[in-house]
């Protein structure tokens, strides 16, 4: 009975490890297939994609001398913009922005040959004059539209233009970024809606033999007369998966922590059949049998039970991967349906739970072989020491974490060679992660040292039952080896929901400080299209009563080094009016700084670029644009600058911006209001914003929907990391009722003694009690060392005050202590109502 | 039945703590009126005791003999309330305790019997003074303080452990070890003591310390004890030996209190019944 029921939590344990590990594997690879898809969706058959850096795109000169270029097959230009429909005469104005559409000019003979363009109804564009259009299945619903409609679009100074409808694209389309709103025209159309000459992007399609890279060395040398990024669908496809990397990494690692605490009940378990079999196994040993047969009959049940266990878990993680998929619902752009089944996740999982299981059996199944017939029967004390057996347990997952590294790089290393280059991601993702389970690794080393004097100190409160606590306090004492495994389950899991919350409460301080650092407003008036400086909208604002200052920020890349910089114009001025911008130590006087950025050929550097490429004050940084590069001078360096899409900008002024960066406009306007008028103010802005397509988000908003999207993730890797101590808890009963089951006897005795069945059950939810507020605290003091650590290693330093989420820790320790008290109740039960006779008869 | 010859007096050695005597007309503290006690086995049913009645009186020492499976230890678990009896009923102190609820029987091994059996009557984790203290930090009384600590000092002195109260059990000979379990049994002054064979663990010097603890507790005291024994030897403490074979009392010896322990007589009555 007791060994059935053991088994079955041990199942249980390695199942709920097998299938969080499955879950984790699962959604990455459907992560990665949905990517992958998107990034072929996005490049087509293209070999190579060259990007216009600048906003006013690539010139026509730049597009001829791509189209000559050798091995060069196709060329497909397009232009991309987001605009909104104009809105039909029928319809009521309202204060709310319609959804943006997006926009792409091509060239109707070139695309098609590059991109599969799947109909759902029409015909493909043919004649490039045409005012005919394409669009989406998506957007034909939404804004229930037909063949042979006109859909109407505005554009810049030439009005609105109407086109159309020939050809209803099947889906969303090919563009992530549209998000299903798209409307494609042939590029002159575009051009002329735009007021635009350039385009956004070329495709280039090569024949069979030349490769890309082979091209790209052409090109860099052909085109120097302005900035632009070469582009191929591996890369694509990379900086899609960067974005991802992170969750995955994180899920794997709270994967392997939940197989850990599963592999923490294995030992146990295996160490609980060994000792109780001390016997047993001394009489087989007397009879003859070799030590390698009584060491395989324990990896024999270590094998039952992993294979068991892993194939339920499998069972039960596609279930947790729908479910997780659902959850997190898409990454980045791109969208995520049900999980993809494959053979790989499912075998994968399986091994490693099965090779978890063996691994955790080895060392309980080499005591049992090491199992001397004469000992056996005389019956010595089965403990051995703690540290021994958690230092052995440590060292098997040390090696299985190095044994991972050794399959992680390569497999992904194989993938890079075939796209040529990147790769890089995916290995400093797992950094983290990697460092994070060392650590806890470390911090379960330390368990056994602390755990007496802790449960020494835990069970001062529940000296009100005194001779419960006694008792529950020397039960927990006796096999100080058992009563560490268990806790040390418990502990790690802890670890890793405490650190987990430490971390994400650092990322949305972070986020919260750094809008409020960077922007000089309250609120943020954004465009889909960029505003020239020449264009009335911002004085028109700035007049309404109760404003103070409205400042545009202008958004785009520039080339430094080769690569693309996230670069943001501003006013000077108004940051130093407003006191933004912090300035570190030897990062340059403010207002010097600021001034200089207003006067040109200045710039401002965040911290992480200048610690990255090591800038230091008073350098100049050559930007390649065009024939001629731009040299800026750093005047500051600044702790955090305005965020852009994968890191944060640098800061020039906007006379560098719009002459030789090119930019075109404000993306947005940041809005501060007199003191105590925001809220009467406000209604008179947003709606002036809106007649000019201007969409209004308050700043706490902003801040609200980053932090809502980062809890949503977190909340999912909590519940994931709340799996190993539901595991430990599983842990706990097997513990708890594998001490019962010794101490029949001496709760026989007890009873007889007096002892009513309710005293006996308080004894063991006492003990559980005890060790759960121990492994609890324990837990949540490593996790608070290792989210510190984590927090420390990502930025830095600890710049930023350290401040745990108090509440969260809270929870969480109460659930550890919680469900070790309800694994108890289970065990408490069977202690209470035993047999007095029976217990004492018993042998 | 053999007459009973009166058993030697000294029951004003109660001290006041102990549960409130109701003398019975004959110096009856404890009876049992046809007990039966049936095991299923499968479809087997057997029945371990058969219609067994005894009465034993105030301070009293009787020893139940008889061979292994007899149904000796099903007797005294039944006596202690350790257990239910299939039909009849024990009478301890006044007091029907064959029928009791769990909360009443747990009450009534506080307060009336004291245990000792053959092995591991001791917690291995607490000392000695804590294991003989069992039974009071049991019912919530602090053992250190007050009339507790006297009992405990007390009985510590009746079975030769004072200055022994720190060791573990580990740290104790096996007779040592037996001594506490004793000492313990008798702490909480009960009504009765049951011991289940408590020297069939040990040799033959060591078997008599016990024997002589239970005898002086008996004798000085006026403890009333119930003891199993296979031995002979020491059946002979007892005043009275009732054999027991097959589930059913066989026999009764009245040995009468006596000063001298010596087993002969005892052997060569139980020779002549054929044992
Ligand atoms: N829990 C039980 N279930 C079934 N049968 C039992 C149980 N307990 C005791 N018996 C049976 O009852 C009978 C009497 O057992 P008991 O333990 O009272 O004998 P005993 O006289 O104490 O023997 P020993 O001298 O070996 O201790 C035996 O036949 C035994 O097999
Ligand atoms: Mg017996």
């Amino acid at each position: 009975m007791a060994r059935r029921l053991r088994s079955a939590l041990t199942i249980a344990g390695v199942a709920l490890g097998v299938a969080v590990l499955f879950a984790s594997l699962s959604a990455g690879s459907t992560m990665d297939a949905a990517v992958d898809r998107a990034a072929t969706d996005e490049m087509g058959h293209a070999a190579l994609r060259v990007q216009a850096l600048e906003e006013r795109g690539l010139s026509q000169e730049a597009l001829s001398v791509v189209k000559r270029a050798a091995g060069v097959e196709v060329a497909a230009p397009a232009l991309e913009r987001k605009t909104y429909l104009a809105a039909s005469p029928n319809q009521t104005p309202s204060s709310t922005l319609p959804a943006p559409v997006t926009v792409l000019g091509i060239d109707p003979v070139a695309e098609p040959l590059l991109h599969d363009m799947p109909l759902s109804g029409g015909r493909l564009l043919i004649a490039t004059d045409a005012q005919d259009a394409l669009i989406t299945q998506t957007m034909a619903s939404q804004e229930r539209l037909r063949l042979g409609d006109t859909v109407t679009v505005s554009g810049a100074s030439s009005g609105p233009q109407a086109f159309t409808i020939v050809g209803i694209v099947a889906g969303d389309g090919s563009l992530p970024d549209a998000a299903g709103r798209l409307v494609i025209v042939p590029l002159a159309s575009a051009q002329a809606l735009f007021d635009s000459t350039g385009v956004t992007r070329v495709d280039l399609g090569t024949p069979p033999g030349v490769s890309a890279d082979e091209l790209i060395s052409q090109l860099e040398v052909m085109i120097t007369t302005e900035p632009y990024l070469l582009q191929k669908t591996s890369d694509t496809a990379d900086s899609l998966r960067a974005e991802t990397a992170d969750f995955r990494g994180t899920l794997l690692l709270v994967a392997a922590v939940v197989l850990f605490a599963g592999a923490f009940l294995v030992f146990n378990t295996l160490s609980m059949t060994v000792a109780e079999r001390m016997r047993e196994v001394g009489l087989l040993r007397a009879a003859g049998t070799t030590r390698p047969q009584v060491m395989s009959f324990v990896l024999l049940q270590a094998l039952v039970l992993g294979a068991v266990g892993s194939v339920v878990g499998v069972a039960a993680g596609i279930g947790l991967a729908v479910l997780t998929l659902l959850w997190v619902g898409s990454t980045g752009p791109v969208a995520l349906n049900g999980p993809e089944i494959s053979l790989g996740p499912v075998l994968l999982a399986m091994i490693i739970g099965v090779v978890v299981t063996l691994a955790a059996s080895l060392e309980p199944a080499w005591r049992a072989g090491r199992i001397s017939p004469v000992e056996a029967l005389r019956r010595g004390p089965a403990g051995a020491v703690a540290g021994a057996r958690l230092r052995w347990l440590a060292l098997v997952f040390g090696v299985l974490a190095l044994a991972a590294l050794a399959v992680w790089p390569k497999s992904s290393a194989s993938a890079a060679e075939a796209r040529g280059s990147g790769g890089l991601t995916v290995d400093s993702a797992m950094w983290g992660p990697l460092v994070l389970y060392g650590l806890l690794l470390a911090a379960v080393l330390i368990v056994p040292r602390v755990l007496r004097p802790l449960l020494r100190l835990v069970g001062i409160p529940f000296r009100v039952f005194r001779n419960e606590e006694r008792l529950a306090r020397s039960s927990l004492a006796r096999d100080t080896s058992r009563t560490a495994l268990t806790a040390g389950a418990l502990v790690i899991g802890l670890a890793m929901v405490v650190a987990l919350g430490t971390a994400v409460q650092n990322v949305r301080q972070i986020g919260a400080t750094w809008l409020t650092e960077t922007i000089p407003g309250s609120e943020l008036l954004t465009s889909i299209r960029p505003i020239s400086a020449t264009d009335p909208i911002r004085d028109q604002i700035a007049v309404l009563p109760g404003v103070k200052s409205v400042s545009p920020i202008g958004l785009f890349g520039v080339p430094l080094a080769g690569l693309r910089q996230q670069a943001a114009a501003i006013v000077g001025k108004d940051f130093a009016d407003d006191g933004r911008l912090t300035f570190v130590a030897d990062g340059g006087d403010r207002a010097a700084a600021l001034a200089a950025l207003d006067a040109g050929g200045a710039v401002i550097v965040p911290q992480s670029l200048a610690n990255e490429s090591a800038i230091r004050l008073g350098d100049t940084l050559t930007f390649t644009t065009g024939e001629t590069p731009t040299r800026l001078r750093v005047v500051g360096i600044v702790a955090h600058s305005i965020p852009g899409d994968a890191q944060e900008s640098i800061l020039v002024g906007w006379s560098d911006a719009l002459g030789p960066f090119g930019a075109s406009g404000a993306d947005f306007f940041a809005v501060r209001y007199e003191a105590g008028q925001e809220s009467s103010a406000r209604a008179a802005v947003d709606a002036t914003a809106s007649q000019y397509a201007l969409e209004p988000a308050d700043l706490g908003r902003v801040r609200g929907t980053v932090g809502d999207a980062l809890d949503r993730v977190f909340r999912l890797l909590d519940a994931l990391a709340l799996t190993a101590v539901l595991v430990a808890g599983l842990g706990m009963v097997n513990t708890l009722s594998m001490s019962v089951f010794e101490r029949a006897r001496e709760i026989g005795v007890l009873r007889a003694a007096g002892m009513s069945s309710r005293q006996v059950w308080g004894m063991v939810v006492i003990e559980a009690g005890v060790l759960g507020i121990a492994g609890s605290l324990m837990g949540a003091v490593v996790g608070l060392l290792v989210g510190g650590s984590l927090v420390a290693w990502s930025i830095g330093s600890l710049a930023l005050a350290f401040d745990p989420p108090w509440t969260s820790i809270a929870l969480a320790v109460l659930a550890g202590v919680l469900i070790s008290v309800t694994a108890s109740i289970y065990p408490a039960g069977i202690a209470s109502r035993q047999s007095i006779v029976r217990a004492l008869q018993h042998e | 039945m053999p007459t009973q010859p009166p058993v030697s007096s000294p029951s004003e050695a109660r001290s006041p703590g102990a549960a409130p005597a109701r003398p019975e007309r004959d110096g009856t503290i404890l009876e049992a009126r046809n007990l039966t006690k049936r095991y299923r086995l499968g479809k087997r049913e057997v029945d371990a005791l058969q219609d067994v009645s005894l009465k034993v009186r105030r301070g009293e020492f009787v020893a139940l003999m008889g061979p292994s499976g007899s149904g000796k230890s099903t007797l005294l678990h039944l006596l202690g309330g350790l257990d239910r009896p299939t039909s009849g009923e024990v009478v301890l102190d006044g007091e029907v305790v064959s029928h009791l609820s769990d909360r009443d029987a747990t009450r009534l091994r506080r307060e009336k019997t004291g245990f000792v059996f053959q092995f591991f009557n001791l917690i291995p984790l607490l000392d000695v003074y804590e294991n003989v203290a069992l039974p009071f930090t049991i019912a919530g009384i602090d053992p250190r303080h007050g009339e507790a600590a006297a009992r405990i000092k007390d009985v510590l002195e009746l079975v030769d452990l004072v200055g022994r109260e720190r060791n573990r059990p580990d740290q104790l000979s096996a007779g040592e070890q037996q001594r506490v379990a004793l000492a313990r049994a008798l702490v909480a002054q009960p009504a009765i003591l049951l011991a289940d064979e408590p020297t069939g663990n040990l040799d033959y010097a060591t078997g008599g310390e016990i024997l002589d603890g239970l005898w002086r507790s008996c004798d000085e005291r006026g403890q009333t004890i119930v003891l199993v024994t296979h031995d002979a030897r020491a059946a002979a403490y007892a005043d009275r030996v009732l054999v027991v074979g097959d589930g059913k009392i066989r026999d009764e010896i009245e040995l009468g209190r006596r000063a001298e322990h010596d087993a002969r007589p005892l052997i060569m009555r139980l020779a002549l019944l054929g044992l």
